[in-house]
């Protein structure tokens, strides 16, 4: 099974360059343009909430800073649909959990973001919707 | 009879096409079975050359606003404000934009004397009605999906549709009018690949038809996933920009 593109984050890289010639594709729910499509943050916490929904799935997770004080970051991933065919279960994650989200975060700088590639308490990795990237440099 | 010559001359075709391309290596059995899930497919391995679309060319009348709107589109885009669609809002996408969004499947069912189409994405639906007269485009109340009618030339569905809201999005976020009137021809392009030939004809809004052409894979045994847009965190600030609502614990 071959999806239109590798991943969400591919999706994004398409849609910017379908921008670029004017075209505009009949993309998923929304634009991707809320998120910094090149840079990139790691962040590692507690997992509150893990939503299996409709337009997205989303992981609601508490992540510690420097001083001790938490941060709670929502992470936007594809949808049921797309992730289930990349080999994601609506098992996967569980509140209590720890893991480690890399992200393409909001380009207006509220904790939130769509997720690049999950590191699982197990230490197995998803991607977004493709499989899990493996090489930051090679996005 | 000229319906199964037709299908034949149909197969042998396809079944040329098969071995030119070298797309798939099972036979077509019967072009006039399209049912299954069909993934849209543009581009990537497998996926035949796209087809360029034919330019699009509005009235005067409309030319401008359409410029303008998708100009503002692409700048708040590059700004990282994408502009609000009826997507960000859940809103279906209605035909004909609803054949093609991102690669969510297309589930085609066939049963006596009408064609249903489901979509995963919003998990809309459209039937196709063979073999009757059209309604005249007033006598269609508007809608998302309007009134489709299907007939079989050769292997090829032809599926005429009036009736298409002016709310509903459309093609490339053209304008239309209510005499907005959609042909699309669908047929298998191999055993396991289709195509949905759209053609957009307005003559209130567009100087002459625009005519684009999807493509699909089969999805063997897919089972369509469950989608209600029940948990949206996109919502439409004051300026008309979607954001994600980022929660607090």
């Amino acid at each position: 099974m071959r999806p239109r593109c590798a991943s969400v984050s591919a999706c994004l890289l398409l849609a910017g360059a379908m921008i670029a010639v004017h075209d505009h594709p009949a993309g998923a729910h929304h634009s991707f343009a809320m998120f910094d499509s090149v840079n990139k943050t790691t962040i590692t916490g507690t997992v509150t909430r893990f939503e299996w929904t409709n337009p997205h799935v989303l992981i609601e997770m508490d992540v510690p800073g420097q001083a001790g004080a938490i941060t709670h970051w929502s992470v936007e991933l594809g949808s049921p649909s797309i992730l289930q065919r990349s080999g994601w279960k609506f098992s996967d994650i569980k509140a209590g959990q720890k893991v480690t989200a890399i992200i393409n975060p909001l380009r207006d700088g509220r904790p939130g973001g769509m997720l690049y590639r999950l590191t699982l308490a197990d230490g197995s990795l998803r991607g977004n919707g493709g499989p899990p990237p493996a090489d930051l440099a090679a996005k | 009879m000229t319906r199964h010559i037709a299908g034949a001359a149909a197969v042998l075709f396809l079944s040329v096409v098969t071995v030119l391309n070298g797309q798939s290596t099972s036979a077509v059995a019967d072009p006039h079975n399209i049912t299954g899930a069909w993934e849209p497919m543009r581009g990537g391995p497998g996926a035949p050359p796209p087809t360029p679309p034919s330019p699009i060319v509005l009235k005067p009348a409309f030319a401008p606003d359409w410029q303008a709107r998708r100009a503002a589109q692409d700048e708040a885009t590059k700004r990282g404000e994408p502009l609000a669609t009826g997507g960000s809002q859940c809103i279906p996408y209605g035909v004909p934009t609803m054949m093609s969004i991102a690669n969510y499947p297309v589930e085609i069912l066939q049963t006596p004397g009408q064609v249903t189409i489901i979509t995963e994405a919003f998990s809309e639906v459209r039937r196709v009605y063979l073999d009757r007269p059209q309604m005249k485009v007033e006598d269609v109340p508007p809608g998302y999906y309007g009134r489709s009618i299907g007939t079989w030339d050769g292997g090829t569905l032809v599926i005429d549709t009036v009736g298409i809201a002016e709310k509903v999005a459309g093609y490339q976020s053209l304008p239309h009018s209510p005499q907005l009137r959609v042909t699309e021809r669908i047929r298998l392009t191999g055993a396991d690949t289709l195509e949905d030939q759209v053609t957009l004809d307005d003559p209130i809004v567009l100087e002459k038809p625009v005519t684009y052409t999807l493509a699909y894979r089969r999805l063997p045994k897919y089972e369509m996933v469950e989608f209600v847009c029940d948990n949206n965190r996109e919502y439409t600030d004051d300026k008309g920009v979607v954001r994600m609502k980022v929660l607090d614990k």
